[in-house]
């Protein structure tokens, strides 16, 4: 279980990105992040595995608090966290296959790893993960020769490495057409059912939140202005999450 | 309401006083009506003129007009007083929203500048004529360069073309003429048989002993050149990689205390930068020794620095993306680097070592002059003997490494730049034998060149009897005033040549950058012709440095800082040329078009389509090669080209290294002085 108690974070040039956040995520849970550009999404699912360190707040995970964790302590707790990005974020230069294993380093000695080399298991983890999202074929092209849809499943099978108990995802089909967003986000609901990792998934769209995600959140400004089941997110409460003048928008 | 309006009153007030702010210091009311760099530059220019005009007339009585036996003045005075009520004449109308003439200003500031810099760089047009004669035979000789020898009357001759004609018809009509063959200065410049020390190889194979003289192939001095070029871009880029990390200030803030180690490396860079590959040179023999061995060192640091800086900056600028995926994985300081940074970088990296290496190929046929190996050592010594001949096939031979080593550099650094991803998933079997030969040719090239490059790492150790005392002088840097006076007239007539030089040939390329622009000649045969003929000409000058053309003019106009001002000039004309003619190449064609379509002449088009594009790329090349020949006149002094160099030189000669230190901190400041202000005029206005 996820505890987040009034976790707050303004940026060195005074922004304040998160005002006292607090909410729990049960184990098992697809929750999706809704709000405004700038609301604090990002910020929110940075906090979570310290890519950005709150200014305060606590983030107790299964126990063990985040916010406290320090050096090596830290990086044990990223290597159990996904972590999938609206841009992919992949080495663009490197091939599939070493941005897959990549997503194994936390668990590796430093030495070999920096001469790329890794243990037998491993790649036939990668060859395990990329058959899940359909690119085995792929594993020696480099990553930029992929489409943007293939890059993200390049993204998903590295976070898939860590054996995740828990993913967190920042957009993570905002930058693909609506057809591919469905097909990468059937990967993500495949792992939270079939696998039983907890998702964190912050998205743009209402009926991908509807379709998909099992609860969800609202920020505003970096206030939590609500909690709730997807469907209690009707017009008015979806006029209260985005102001006045929004209109819904639907996406096949 | 009362406050607002005493305000207002105030305000009003304020506006009405600023103006005559400017009697008292010229700018101050331009810079608080927010004209900020218009009262800058105005204040600067009054401080720099006013100084020179002074010091001028104190040291050279430049300008002197004398009205009798006790009163005496500058004319000098006139055009600054001319800037100066144009100044206050300027804060008065920019009160009433209007801007008085830039240009007048302009011509003002540049009368000063160029009258003080034609006296102190000693510019003497007249010897351009009355020693013609002089220049005359030196270029004869320069266009019949010492190849080719011949035996008449059982001495031998240089056979240049005229006498290589002789031959060629005699032997067409079956005659029977003097033998011709390649003459021992070609052997010396590109290599010939004869006694060698033995190499450490056939040392350490038991074939010879240490220092002993075998027969064997002596190396080309440019052969050697070649050499200490590809060392020193190796040695370079090898210790540049680490040293760019602790400069990349993403990187290093990322460790405790990373952000000191920053700030440290940067500067020291930087400072290193600024000192010229040359006067490293001087420094490094005392260290090591003359020979090719210092050569390799001295352009070894510097280009650590350059490369240092370049590859840094390459670092702070990737994607932060893969960083963050990296860092989410759970990898740590490591794994960010080797897996979401150096992947990243490789291109670049690359690129700019291949940069590099052109760059240290020039350097490297230049080293010589002070650090004793490679042609510049060999030209040296031809120039010393008058042997113009023998210094003009150096010329020639340089101008064809450098010409290929720039097409090369060039060509592959365009490869790199596209980086194609591959597709193919397997590499053919033919190309992973190709990269092994590759590599093994690389192997075999890089030990040969150690060898011919005399590398000794044991000399690092076992440094020179003088070396430990300039360590110490140059902590102690002679500042008295007699030094400090002698360092700032060298700077300023250093100064000096470089605008000299660069407004001469940016002029000067003007006119020919048109006749090399593909889109306006080269449309038909005659003028594709001139086409050639003039980009050839900008690539045969270009690859050669200042530093080698100064003999030539030390020979036509005598030493001293007009012959370098002139060296430099050629290199500017030249590499403006190029850069000048690429702007034009590179407006858009439409333009043109649509002029000409109004029914405009060629001259009109010009003026009206392609001037307003070409203006501000043109001032942007200005700039860069101001930069360029503000380092280039710090070292024209080594061959005889005056300034600070020759000053330089002779402190080093003189083993007083406390001045010679402060020679080199001054010429550090000033190069950073104007880098800052170059960058800072880029950022404004180009
Ligand atoms: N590194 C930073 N420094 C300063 N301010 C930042 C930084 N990163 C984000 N912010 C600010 O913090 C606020 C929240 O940003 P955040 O990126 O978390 O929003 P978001 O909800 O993810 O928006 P989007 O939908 O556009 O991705 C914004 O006002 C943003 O400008
Ligand atoms: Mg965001």
């Amino acid at each position: 279980m996820l505890k987040i108690e009034n976790l707050c974070k303004t940026y060195p040039n005074g922004t304040q990105a998160l005002n006292g956040v607090s909410f729990e995520v049960e184990e098992g849970e697809f929750l999706a992040v809704i709000g405004l550009s700038g609301s604090g999404k990002s910020t929110l699912l940075r906090c979570i595995n310290r890519l950005i360190e709150p200014t305060s707040g606590n983030i107790i995970w299964n126990g063990d608090d985040i916010t406290a964790a320090t050096g090596k302590e830290i990086r044990n707790i990223r290597r159990q966290i996904g972590m999938i990005f609206q841009q992919f974020n992949l080495v663009k230069r490197s091939s599939v296959n070493i941005n897959v294993l990549s997503g194994r380093l936390g668990y590796v000695s430093t030495l070999p790893s920096l001469f790329h080399i890794f243990s037998k298991e491993d790649h036939e983890r990668v060859k395990k993960t990329l058959e899940m999202v359909g690119l085995a074929d792929k594993i020696d092209v480099r990553a930029d020769s992929l489409s943007g849809g293939q890059q993200q499943r390049v993204g998903i099978a590295r976070a898939l490495m860590q054996e995740p108990k828990m993913i967190l995802a920042d957009e993570p089909v905002a930058s693909l057409d609506p057809v591919l967003a469905h097909s990468i986000l059937k990967y993500l609901e495949k792992l939270n059912k079939e696998y039983g990792m907890t998702v964190i998934c912050s998205l743009h769209f209402l009926d991908l939140v509807h379709r998909y995600a099992t609860r969800a959140i609202a920020l505003n400004e970096g206030l939590l202005v609500f909690e709730g089941m997807p469907q209690e997110i009707d017009d008015a409460m979806f006029k209260h999450i985005y102001g006045k003048e929004a209109e819904r928008i639907e996406i096949i | 309401m009362t406050t607002q309006h005493s305000k207002n009153d105030s305000n009003e007030f304020n506006q009405k006083i600023i103006p005559f702010l400017s009697i008292i210091i010229p700018g101050s009311s331009q810079f608080l009506f927010k004209k900020n760099w218009r009262g800058f530059t105005i204040f600067i220019f009054s401080i720099i003129s006013g100084f020179l005009i002074h010091w001028g007339y104190d040291k050279f009585n430049i300008g002197k007009v004398s009205i009798n036996a006790d009163v005496s003045f500058s004319w000098l005075i006139f055009p600054f007083l001319f800037f100066y009520f144009w100044n206050i004449l300027d804060a008065f109308l920019i009160q009433r929203d209007k801007k008085s003439p830039v240009l007048l200003a302009f011509f003002s500031i540049a009368i000063i500048l160029y009258v003080i810099g034609w006296s102190v760089t000693g510019v003497k047009l007249d010897r351009l004529i009355t020693r013609f004669d002089d220049a005359k035979s030196v270029m004869r000789k320069l266009v019949n360069p010492d190849f080719f020898s011949t035996e008449v009357d059982g001495k031998i001759e240089i056979c240049s073309w005229g006498c290589l004609w002789d031959y060629t018809a005699a032997k067409f009509t079956g005659a029977q003429p003097p033998e011709v063959f390649l003459s021992t200065n070609v052997g010396q410049i590109f290599g010939q048989k004869g006694t060698v020390t033995a190499s450490s190889w056939a040392v350490l194979l038991g074939k010879a002993t240490k220092n002993e003289r075998i027969p064997g192939f002596e190396t080309g001095k440019i052969i050697e050149t070649i050499a200490i070029g590809l060392l020193a871009t190796i040695f370079s880029t090898i210790l540049a990689v680490p040293v760019s990390f602790l400069a990349a200030h993403n990187i290093m803030k990322r460790i405790p205390g990373g952000s000191i180690v920053y700030y440290i490396s940067r500067t020291i860079l930087n400072i290193v930068r600024a000192i010229d590959t040359i006067v490293w040179g001087l420094i490094i023999i005392v260290w090591v020794g003359l020979g090719s061995f210092a050569g390799v060192i001295a352009l070894t640091i510097h280009s650590i620095a350059a490369l240092g800086k370049l590859f840094s900056e390459e670092i702070e600028h990737i994607d932060s993306g893969p960083v963050e995926a990296i860092e989410a994985t759970g990898g740590n300081f490591y794994h960010i680097v080797r897996y979401a940074v150096i992947p990243q970088v490789i291109p670049s990296f690359l690129s700019y070592t291949l940069l590099r290496w052109d760059i240290n190929m020039r350097s490297a046929t230049v080293i010589g002059f002070v650090a004793g190996g490679g042609i510049g050592f060999f030209v040296l010594e031809t120039i010393r003997m008058g042997g113009y001949q023998q210094y003009a096939a150096a010329l020639w031979a340089i101008a064809v490494v450098i010409i290929v080593v720039d097409y090369i550099s060039s060509k592959w650094r365009f490869n790199i730049l596209k980086d194609q991803p591959k597709t193919a998933a397997e590499i053919p079997a033919w190309k992973k034998i190709r990269n092994v030969i590759y590599v093994i040719i690389g192997i075999i090239v890089f030990l040969y060149a150690w060898e011919i490059a005399k590398i000794d790492l044991t000399k690092l150790f076992d440094p020179g009897p003088t070396f430990g005392r300039l360590l110490k002088d140059f902590v102690s840097v002679d500042l008295t005033g007699k030094v400090i006076d002698n360092v700032v007239r060298e700077l300023i007539i250093t100064i000096m040549q470089a605008f000299l030089a660069t407004t001469l040939g940016g002029v000067l390329a003007i006119p020919f950058s048109f006749l090399a622009a593909k889109n306006l000649t080269g449309k038909n045969k005659f003028s594709a012709w001139i086409f050639y003929i003039v980009r050839s000409t900008f690539n045969v000058l270009r690859s050669i440095e200042a530093l080698l053309y100064v003999a030539i003019f030390v020979y036509w106009v005598g030493i001293g800082p007009f012959a370098g001002m002139l060296a430099l000039s050629v290199t500017t004309f030249a590499l403006l040329g190029k850069l000048f003619s690429e702007a034009i190449e590179n407006i858009e064609p439409g333009s043109i078009e649509a002029v000409n379509a109004t029914g405009a002449n060629k001259l009109q088009a010009i003026v009206y389509s392609i001037v307003p594009q070409i203006v501000p790329p043109f001032l942007s090349y200005l700039i860069y090669q101001w930069d360029i020949n503000i380092r280039m006149a710090t070292i024209i002094g080594f061959a005889g080209g005056g300034g600070i160099g020759l000053m330089l030189s002779t402190f080093f000669g003189s083993l007083q290294y406390h001045k010679a230190g402060t020679v080199i901190l001054a010429i550090v400041i000033v190069i950073a002085i104007m880098d800052f202000s170059s960058a800072k005029i880029r950022e404004k206005f180009v």
